[in-house]
């Protein structure tokens, strides 16, 4: 009852913020481009946020990298008007900066500032995304910085990345999604600067574009970007993607090895549910209560960290989590019309990743096979109300929900936050369990692993190696009961089906 | 309802006026310090959030309070051991409570400070302080839970010593410094990382030597009333007894000559330069050490000459990135780039080092110096949005002068700078006070 209470009162709460929102979509035939409108009078600050219907599952065969490379080059170089050290200068005393984020179906533009400087910074975000330049010595800087990111940042500084990256490129193999978004190495060294304009010309053209803004600007600004951008290439792109990922057949490995100290471990597999389906709410508490993303409260968490202090964490996504290792909280844009399950064991020490990968298994047939209990289910949704409302709590990143409610089409009202609170409210256990039932699974699932010694680790996996452990402290004697069972927990890997690849070969090409 | 949208169209309306801003009131809020009888010290700053409130725990004790050998890294560790709960609310009910409001909670560590936060829901807070102020008195856990613990930050360490950045960081602390604890970086040296099982007493007493009330300050933003945040201060954390123990932190002897010292990272990496300065310790009040921050930026920041000229046009680096920070006890200004080409490390090295001269022998354009000025006072503004943006941002001036009046100090002396005073502070900047480290990969 007193929890009731208090979730009127914060909904009350969140509605009041809702005075100050409005969604206005174009009804204006002629323009077949729609807006996001978060209009916060009272706010002193205006964000931008321009969405491109173009992501990396567009760049061609060959030329992996090229939307990236594309956008980086409009937000992050010079344009006709401006060198980019003239840009630079400019946005210097308003501190601000305006950015790209390129993911597989989106790129986004997005900024914010105080609206004292808004004439002056409307006038350089927009010039960056019609009159972009490219030129040379910028091609080149981007170009080598994307290379060096992908050589040395993504292969050797964070084994975690490295991992969720490997998987994703795993699962979608054959598909347009296979390659990371900044590209793979043969293809970013292939792309011309005359790639990169017609792929500007083609993409990033008038009626391909939705206009998000939101805080404290004059109406006349969504006119005057709209009549701006609508100088853009009067161009029919289609920049639909078919993705059809091949069936798992069991499990899947793909080790990638290295010389490292610990072992990253991911796996998952796709799920036919979206953000906006009803299913989507139901596995939402699910992989909440299974791994909500750095939160101790998480079940995987209690288990291998909690009790067992195999690492740092370990959790559970429906939807891409980008730069996790980062991030507390998800950031948006980089809404996908493909979605994995997907869990993260953060690295654990060699000696313990058969053990910790079997742990994780194992809990996720336990919840497969026995669904949630009344009480977890209950709790998980008392939290999940509340803790939504930390997601979103700058008008970016309002503005950043809303866009990605417009590209899965969610009817929320214009408040997404609170549409999602609601469903998880409305929920019952029987819906949750359904859901799991029905698209969450443990025998056909990809794994991603980066570790030294694979084949050692191919052994082990194939022979279902009992994986004892040993602890330096007394642990309470469930734990030892449970660790029984689990280090023997058998998983059925077959020797064709775990593939080893050096780590200087991901992403190549 | 009306009553909470007029507060929140006033509150927004207070931070959209910088153009009629003075230096005296650079802070769009007004905001409460209060001090108990035991001396916690309580700051509050209410404003508009829709029923969200940010609570901040600041114990002003980090790893430069780590002065005994082979505890490097403890104040961190502690940190995690302060999820591990009381004998009233063990650590699961802890998390279970914490689940029931859906606040959003966690904890980090600094070298001057450690922080323990959570975003709430206005209602919850009798609960959280109940919670908060519970652990902070009566921690208490089996050895057992201090083991496996000890087996999560090693995990911590593990992951993050991957990333070159984390080694070039460590090597470059090691090497400025001699005596002080600024020496070891806040996660600790590995070996003592592995002993931590070991010192379970020792973690009791950490906690009764720092966990004090007169070494920790409550900044509570959002929509608060600061008498009912009092009434519950009183109510929870009265009973807190003194009892702080001071930290016997050696003095940095000064520095007399360069020092310089190469390491390599076990992996495939570009190399990197981490090139700091001796400097002194925070005072907002003083013209040299805001001067300082500012050479920053206009030495090696976004529109500095540097950056053009390396970045962008010559292309010689993936990026040049200084870090000026502010600290409790002397520390480093520090400058830290990646450099494409090996051949070229020696080049950059002196590219950096003459935009320090230039600055030695030259006065600053006003012009440049008056958008910098501007550029500090947005970036403020625009990053109190948020009853969590305003307390993140603020933590570290708070925990390390003890309270918010240095915000106002900070704004006064920035705005009564000169080009004389770059100048000035920028002729501290000499070889004598320099270290130099390289890092290569080995792959």
């Amino acid at each position: 009852m007193k929890n009731t209470t208090k979730i009127q009162v914060l909904s009350f709460a969140l509605l009041l913020s809702m005075t100050f929102t409005s969604n206005l979509f174009s009804k204006d035939k002629e323009m077949s481009n729609k807006k996001v409108i978060m209009k916060i009078s009272e706010d002193p600050i205006v964000a931008y946020n321009i969405w491109f219907k173009v992501g990396s599952a567009n760049d061609p065969k060959g030329k992996e990298g090229l939307a990236n490379l594309t956008a980086q080059l409009m937000a992050d170089a010079a344009t006709t008007k401006n060198t980019y050290s003239a840009i630079l200068e400019q946005l210097y005393p308003m501190a601000t900066a305006y950015g790209t984020k390129v993911d597989k179906e989106m790129t986004t533009f997005q900024g914010r500032v105080h609206k004292d400087n808004i004439t002056k910074y409307n006038e350089l975000f927009l010039d960056a995304i019609l009159n972009p330049a490219f030129n040379e010595d910028d091609f080149n800087r981007v170009k080598n910085n994307t290379l060096n990111f992908i050589k040395n940042e993504l292969r050797y500084s964070s084994d975690e990345e490295l991992g969720k990256f490997s998987l994703y490129n795993f699962v979608f193999d054959g598909t347009p999604y296979e390659h990371i978004m900044a590209g793979t190495v043969e293809g970013i060294e292939s792309i011309t600067l005359q790639d990169v304009k017609e792929f500007h010309k083609n993409y990033f053209n008038k009626n391909n574009y939705v206009i998000g803004l939101g805080g404290g600007f004059s109406d006349n600004l969504v006119e005057t970007v709209q009549s701006r951008l609508d100088k853009l290439a009067d161009l029919k792109t289609n920049t639909k993607v078919d993705i059809k990922p091949k069936s798992i057949d069991g499990l899947e490995v793909l080790i990638v090895e290295k010389e490292n100290n610990s072992t990253a471990i991911s796996f998952g597999f796709p799920i036919d549910v979206l953000r906006g389906d009803d299913d989507f709410f139901a596995l939402a508490l699910f992989s909440s209560w299974f791994g909500e993303h750095r939160n101790q409260s998480s079940h995987l968490f209690q288990v291998i960290r909690g009790e067992r202090g195999l690492n740092y964490g370990d959790y559970a996504y429906i939807e891409r989590f980008l730069n996790g290792g980062s991030l507390s909280k998800p950031d948006p844009n980089n809404a996908r019309h493909n979605q994995l399950f997907e869990v993260w064991l953060r690295p654990v020490q060699h000696k313990h990743r058969h053990f910790a990968l079997r742990a994780a298994m194992r809990e996720l047939k336990m919840v497969v096979d026995n669904g949630m209990t009344e009480q977890e289910f209950e709790t998980t949704k008392n939290f999940l109300n509340k803790y939504s409302i930390h997601w979103a709590a700058t008008t970016s990143e309002r503005l950043g929900y809303q866009v990605d409610s417009e590209f899965y089409g969610v009817k929320d009202g214009g408040n997404y936050i609170n549409y999602f609170r609601e469903r998880i409210k409305n929920l019952t256990l029987a819906q949750v369990n359904n859901a799991i039932k029905k698209h969450i699974q443990y025998n056909n699932v990809k794994f991603a692993m980066i570790t030294s010694d694979a084949e050692s680790f191919k052994k082990d996996l194939v022979n279902n190696t009992p994986s004892p452990i040993e602890y330096d402290s007394p642990k309470p004697e469930e734990v030892y009961e449970a660790d029984k069972a689990i280090s023997t927990f058998k998983l059925n890997f077959k020797a064709d089906k775990v593939k080893i690849v050096p780590v200087d070969k991901m992403f190549q090409k | 309802m009306i009553k909470n949208i007029i507060a929140l169209a006033v509150g927004i309306f207070a931070l959209s006026s910088i153009s009629l801003m003075s230096a005296d009131n650079v802070f769009p809020y007004k905001y409460d310090v209060n001090t108990l009888e035991n001396g916690l010290k309580i700051i509050t700053v209410p404003m508009p959030s829709n029923g969200i409130v940010s609570y901040y725990t600041l114990v002003q004790t980090g790893s430069r309070d780590e002065y005994e050998v082979g505890k490097t890294g403890f104040a961190h560790f502690f940190e995690h051991m302060m999820f591990r709960g009381t004998k009233k609310y063990p650590g699961t009910v802890y998390d279970s409570l914490i689940i029931s409001i859906g606040a959003d909670g966690n904890a980090y560590t600094t070298d001057d400070y450690t922080a323990y936060h959570l975003n709430l829901a206005n209602e919850d807070l009798d609960l959280v302080m109940e919670l908060e102020s519970d652990r902070f008195q009566n921690l208490s856990y089996p050895e057992a839970d201090f083991k496996t613990e000890s087996g999560a930050v090693y995990g911590e360490y593990r992951k993050n010593i991957t990333d070159p950045g984390n080694v070039i960081w460590e090597k470059l602390k090691f090497t400025a410094f001699d005596k002080h604890t600024y020496k070891h970086s806040t996660i600790g040296f590995e070996d003592d990382i592995k002993a931590m099982p070991t010192l379970y007493e020792y973690s009791k007493e950490f906690h009764s030597r720092y966990y004090r009330p007169e070494n920790c300050i409550l900044f509570i933003a959002g929509d608060i009333k600061t008498s009912d945040i009092l009434a519950k201060a009183k109510k929870y954390y009265s009973s807190w007894k003194r009892g702080y123990v001071t930290p016997k932190i050696q003095t940095e002897p000064a520095q007399t000559t360069p020092r310089s010292a190469s390491v390599s990272y076990d992996g495939k990496t570009n190399p990197m330069l981490g090139i700091g300065y001796k400097t002194s310790a925070f005072d907002a009040k003083s013209k040299s050490s805001v001067a300082r921050e500012l050479i920053g930026d206009l030495a090696f920041g976004s529109n500095s000459e540097l950056y053009k000229n390396l970045y962008l046009k010559e292309q010689k680096v993936q990026y040049i990135s200084p870090y000026f920070p502010q600290n409790r006890d002397p520390f480093l200004s520090i400058i830290f780039t990646m450099v494409n080409d090996a051949n070229d490390i020696k080049y950059v090295e002196n590219e950096i080092q003459k935009s320090v001269d230039w600055f030695q022998k030259n006065l600053v354009d006003k012009k440049k110096l008056g958008d910098l000025k501007k550029r500090q006072k947005y970036g403020f503004l625009m990053g109190l949005d948020t009853p969590s943006n305003l307390t993140e941002g603020l933590a570290r001036t708070v925990a390390i002068t003890g309270g918010i009046k240095a915000i106002e100090d900070y704004f006064k002396t920035l705005d009564s700078l000169t080009p004389q005073d770059i100048q000035n502070e920028a002729k501290k900047m000499n070889a004598s006070q320099r270290t130099v480290i390289e890092l290569k990969g080995t792959k």
